[in-house]
């Protein structure tokens, strides 16, 4: 019993990559342009604002909080490029950007720590706020950007395309600072178990609030790369795009109670859903499906991601007298 | 061993108050480097509150302590660290997500150098790797705490406290969650640690690992030092008598009423493996019976599974004559078993709602009409009933909340509660507690006014005497094992003790 | 109160009567209602429309379909959960029990049947997505914010979806009489929308504070554990919350199709944050355990004269925007003080 349900969790513990894997056979069967090499740089090129976004909501959510606000972010940050900071090289205006982006976070994370309020709600509260004055800024009109910003998007370096390039930068300094730094691992340490990183010394607060911060920044990051592709932004900018970051992330293991998962997972929960409406889009399903499948697939994921739990739990249950062998 | 090495540790004179309750009298001892002090007594002796003094968890009211004749006072759990002195607890405290050599330096990662901040991955693995060595477990310093065994983590606690290069290591029932392999393990570590110099205090219930590890056993009982001297020198049966001391006083009332003939429980082939195997016992109507078992012994879990609140796999239990198959709590209570959890806080009450909320929780249907609606008169004529009943300090069970009231008081809610439902059986884990001298002996009165009036009660307690001074009968259960039944008064205390920590055979192979 | 030590009961005990005076109000449970009262005093003098009947009925009519709505959320708050998927729910049931009645070849359009069943029609709706969220919660183990973020977001596509085949437009229209009657008419002066609403809170307020199934909800958001061992079935409790909240979504979707006359797929998109802060505001708190139907009402009125007030100084939407998140976000402190007052005491 106890083998078959090791067994069982392996196969669990693996269900978004073997998800993933049937999808590619099921499009690849469908049609044979889903597989080209080409159509796999387009989904990730279309992936990477909210691959960058989801990174930073990894923070947050390793820490055991929620932050529903970076879409308000997005739209906030978008409409000051936009309306502000023109004439300028746009390297000062994603300075700016990432500013601004930062302090929002920090507000975020400031009123979470300070005054110990569920961070669903601040975030909540906060998005409205970012949302109104982005409207009351841009007058809830279509906001268009500079051809130094749009042109960015068929820019390469290295001959990798802008986004991938921005994507695969911040990854891997996420990816550094989570697994490479003292810091990254007290996040893990405060997600874990923050009575035990009290008891431990650990500056839990201080490390809260530096992953709102955070995801702030990402939020600023991917806004500035989805702005580079769509070109304009208005009033229905970054809309419930929070719900597509915290999918993804949960998508790709991370846990909504703290403690468990990846940047590289979270990754791959973004490029999952990408896949999905490429595909979709390729074997040309009705659109109106795509909601749909995007939703059964997280919820299949999340499902699994219960009952691997459940499995855990009961393989963990306490012995107090020797297993016979079995 | 008697030679003239200084003690690493010593203390005299130690005194602690608790709200003017005197928990600490005058309470000294010493350990040498290379050495182990075991330190036992029954639950209150005293034990803990050494320990947490030693630890900087706590400050005492008067005493010395020195470490290496210099004096010692940790102010705060981390001044004890810095001076060489850790505390491995019964709970461990891992990050279960982080790997063995993140979770030893957690506080304070080594860095490489250069401008980045990185974690010096390279150091922290030889260092991890050459700790671990010492403790003989054999893993990469890169695994995941959450899939080492219990006996792993425990090993990778002392590697923390030896990466700390702590010199004094106190353990507090480092057995209790171990299976015997790993327990040999552990044995043969503390040794390891002993030749490196290291001194050892060692706590448990389970004296014959007490007798082998230890050089010096010293002995608590209600905060006095009982007896001390060479592990050697000394006999289980001594130790026993030293830790039980006093007789059975007056505490325990008279109870009236003689228990009855017919069979009100039983439970047989109870089975679970790694928890349980082929426990079997009845009880009757008007009876007592009590169970004693040391703490991870499966008293709790057996009293757990009968209450439907954790499953096992194959068993019969059986309440008032009829079958009860894999029982819930709901069905548990419908067949009339009442259970009071060990865990009052954590499991028993509400702590922020009114007494009467939570006197009436277990019986809403009792108080509630068509519809399920509540009779609020009801409910507050049942809970002033209670309250008088259990001689509550309050009337005010519709405003006051129980997180208010004393321990004592709270513990009376818990079983007020149940005792509305005039329970066929009772399961009370640990009734008495934390709750003062005065608080038990109402509950003592309580417990006998329940059994008088024909409830069956099974009593689960770390408390030898109170087990002696209750039951009608003593069950003794040992690794999820019942290991003996003692029936009728006088009790034969010391074989109960030996027989509750699993000795009985070996014992008596030695008589 | 023994382990209390001396300083600090001198702290507690040392505000003087003018403090407590202070206090007393924010502690009171209808700290809220005094704030909307005090609201329309303070924005009188710049809208004295605030306080006409036309004004109110309008406030009244609005309040409506969110109060129902916010009850079903309390009821999952109390037991730790959230109901994201309400929005969802609002505009499926609209659409499904539009297609069922419009007089534009509906399933039984022009039948005398029509009305009812459509009525029924929603309300399984969001029992049925109600019980899928619950039982995901209780069989699956998994954290109801995201089941109902995943069922919010598969219930709000199949909306737009179903109505391809229902219509030609984006939404179904040809609503009978019958039906939109609901939204128009009234008994004895008060409209149908406000009887049906008022029921069900009484109701709803029945069930929380003086049955048996209340306790259970209480106690299971409290202290799952300690619920457990009392012999409460936490997890029947805990479906039964979702139900109810998916049940009172199909009745708001009910007003506003009737409302609206039409059923459309976005009908609820955008209350989900009046929803969960109108029950923030009154005091229900996010972590279980503690919550009533009073506070939703208060709070619910509360967020609605906030609204109209804005209208009425002829605020934009991004200023209602800016300003509802800051309430929001000042209640929520406020009940962090209030509860870091209580348990000082």
């Amino acid at each position: 019993m106890k083998l078959g349900s090791r067994a069982l969790l392996l196969i669990l513990q693996n269900a978004p990559y073997l998800l993933f894997i049937v999808l590619l056979v099921v499009f690849g069967l469908m049609s044979d342009r889903f597989l080209a090499l080409a159509n796999f740089r387009n989904i990730i090129i279309q992936a990477a604002p909210i691959a960058i976004l989801a990174i930073g909501m990894t923070f947050v959510l390793l820490t055991a909080q929620i932050d529903l606000s970076v879409g308000g972010s997005m739209y906030l940050t978008a409409s000051v490029l936009a309306l502000y900071l023109t004439g300028i090289p746009w390297p000062i205006g994603l300075a700016a950007v990432l500013v601004l982006a930062g302090a929002i976070g920090a507000v975020n994370g400031f009123v979470v720590t300070r005054f110990g309020i569920a961070s669903f709600i601040v975030t909540l509260a906060t998005l409205f706020i970012l949302r109104g004055i982005a409207m009351y800024l841009s007058n809830t009109r279509t906001l268009m950007f500079e051809d130094q910003i749009l042109t960015l998007n068929r820019a390469t370096v290295l001959g990798i395309p802008s986004a991938i390039f921005a994507f695969l930068v911040v990854f891997a300094i996420a990816w550094v600072v989570l697994h490479q730094t003292p810091f990254g691992r007290q996040v893990y340490a405060v997600g874990g178990d923050p009575e035990a990183a009290r008891k431990a010394g650990l500056p839990v607060s201080r490390i809260v609030f530096a992953c709102f911060v955070i995801a702030g920044l990402c939020a600023g990051i991917g806004g500035f790369v989805s702005i580079t592709q769509i070109g304009a932004v208005g009033p229905k900018y970054g809309d419930q795009i929070e719900f597509a970051a915290i999918a993804a992330a949960v998508l790709g293991g991370v846990s909504l109670f703290g403690g468990r998962g990846s940047v590289s997972g979270t990754v791959f929960g973004a490029i999952l859903i990408k896949s999905v409406q490429n595909g979709l889009n390729i074997i040309n399903a009705d659109p109106y499906i795509y909601p749909l499948v995007t939703a059964a697939i997280i919820f299949l994921a999340v499902a699994i991601d219960g009952l691997r739990t459940r499995i855990i739990e009961r393989l963990e249950r306490r012995t107090i007298r020797p297993l016979a062998a079995e | 061993m008697a030679d003239g090495t200084m003690p690493l540790l010593e203390v005299e004179g130690l005194r602690k108050s608790f709200f003017g309750v005197t928990v600490l009298h005058d309470v000294g001892f010493s350990v040498k480097p290379g050495e182990a002090l075991g330190l036992v007594g029954e639950n209150g002796s005293g034990k803990s509150t050494s320990m947490n003094i030693l630890g900087g968890v706590h400050q005492p009211d008067a005493g010395e302590m020195r470490l290496d004749g210099k004096p010692y006072a940790p102010a705060d759990p981390k001044a004890a660290i810095a001076a060489g002195v850790a505390f491995i607890h019964q709970e461990l405290n891992l990050f279960q997500n982080l790997s063995i050599a993140e979770n030893l330096f957690v506080d304070a990662f080594p860095r490489r150098g250069g401008l980045l901040p990185l974690i010096d991955r390279k150091a922290i693995s030889a260092r991890t790797e050459a700790v671990l060595k010492e403790v003989d477990l054999h893993m990469k310093p890169s695994t995941e705490v959450a899939r080492l065994s219990q006996g792993e983590r425990q090993l990778v606690e002392i590697a923390k406290a030896l990466s700390r290069n702590a010199r004094l290591i106190i353990f507090d029932e480092p057995t209790t969650s171990l299976t015997r392999p790993e327990v040999e393990r552990l044995f043969a570590i503390i040794e390891r640690l002993k030749q490196r110099g290291i001194a050892i205090i060692y706590i448990s219930h389970a004296l014959e690992d007490v007798m082998a590890t230890c050089e010096t056993i010293t002995v608590l009982r209600d905060g006095h030092l009982a007896g001390a001297g060479a592990a050697k020198d000394l006999s289980l049966q001594q130790i026993i008598a030293m830790m039980v001391g006093r007789s059975i006083d007056t505490i325990y009332p008279q109870r009236s009423g003689t228990t009855g003939t017919e069979v009100a429980f039983s439970v047989s082939g109870l089975t679970q493996p790694g928890v349980a195997e082929n426990i079997g016992f009845d009880i009757k109507a008007g009876e007592i019976v009590g169970l004693a078992g040391l703490m991870g012994s499966g008293r709790s879990e057996l009293a757990r599974m009968i209450f439907g609140l954790d499953s096992f796999r194959s068993g019969r239990i059986e309440i008032g004559g009829k079958p009860l198959s894999e029982p819930t709590p709901v069905k548990a209570m419908e067949a009339g078993i009442a259970f009071l959890t060990e865990d009052r806080r954590g499991e028993g009450l509400l702590m922020d709602f009114t007494i009467a909320e939570n006197t009436v929780l277990a019986s809403l249907r009792d108080v509630a009409g068509a519809f399920g609606i509540l009779d609020g008169g009801k409910i507050a004529k049942v809970s002033l009933e209670m309250a008088s009943a259990m001689r509550l300090s309050t009337d005010k069970v519709g405003e006051v909340k129980v997180k208010h009231l004393s321990g004592g008081n709270q513990q009376k809610v818990v079983i007020g509660k149940w005792l509305r439902r005039q329970p066929k059986l009772f399961i009370l884990d640990e009734p008495t507690r934390g709750i003062d001298v005065g608080a038990k002996q109402e509950v003592y009165r309580i417990i006998n006014g329940l059994v008088e009036r024909g409830s069956a009660v099974l009593l689960i307690s770390s408390e030898i005497e109170e087990l002696i001074g209750l039951s009608d009968r003593i069950l003794t259960i040992s690794r999820g094992e019942i290991t003996g039944s003692f029936d009728r008064r006088p009790f034969d205390r010391e074989a109960i003790m030996t027989a509750a920590a699993g000795l009985t055979a070996r014992l008596e192979a030695a008589l | 109160m023994t382990a209390v030590p001396p300083a600090q009961l001198a702290r507690t005990a040392g505000p003087s009567a003018g403090m407590t005076r202070f206090i007393r109000p924010i502690l009171s449970e209808y700290f809220v209602l005094v704030l909307c009262v005090l609201y329309v005093a303070a924005i009188y003098p710049f809208v004295p429309e605030i306080v006409t009947w036309g004004v109110w009925s309008n406030i009244l009519s609005d309040m409506m379909p969110l109060l129902v709505v916010a009850i079903g959320q309390t009821f999952v708050l109390i037991v730790a959960g959230i109901d994201l998927s309400v929005t969802a729910i609002i505009s499926m049931a609209a659409v499904v029990g539009a297609s069922v009645m419009t007089g534009n070849g509906g399933y039984l359009g022009g039948s005398a049947l029509a009305v009812p069943v459509a009525v029924l029609a929603m309300l399984i709706v969001g029992l049925g997505i109600g019980a899928i969220n619950g039982l995901s919660v209780v069989k699956l183990n998994m954290p109801p914010f995201i089941v109902t973020l995943a069922t919010r977001m598969f219930v709000a596509g199949a909306a737009i979806w179903y109505v391809t085949f229902h219509s030609t437009s984006s939404s179904i229209a040809g609503l009978p009489d019958a039906f939109t009657g609901f939204a128009t008419g009234s008994l004895a002066g008060l409209p149908y929308t406000v009887i049906v609403a008022g029921l069900i809170a009484v109701a709803a307020h029945m069930l929380l504070s003086r049955t048996r199934y209340g306790r259970w909800i209480y106690a299971v958001g409290a202290n799952p554990k300690a619920a457990r061992v009392s012999g409460i079935p936490v997890e029947r409790t805990i479906l039964m919350t979702f139900l109810i909240s998916g049940a009172c979504a199909s009745v708001a979707a009910m007003m506003y199709a009737s409302r609206m006359q039409t059923g459309s797929p976005i009908a609820g998109e955008n209350i989900l944050l009046d929803v969960i802060g109108a029950v923030v505001i009154g005091g229900t708190s996010l972590f279980g355990g503690k919550g009533k139907i009073v506070w939703t009402v208060f709070g619910v009125l509360f967020l609605l004269i906030l609204d109209t007030s804005m209208k009425l100084l002829g605020a934009s939407l991004f200023a209602i925007y800016i300003i509802k998140g800051s309430v929001i976000l000042l209640a929520a402190m406020m009940d962090t003080l209030r509860n870091r007052i209580l348990t000082e005491r």
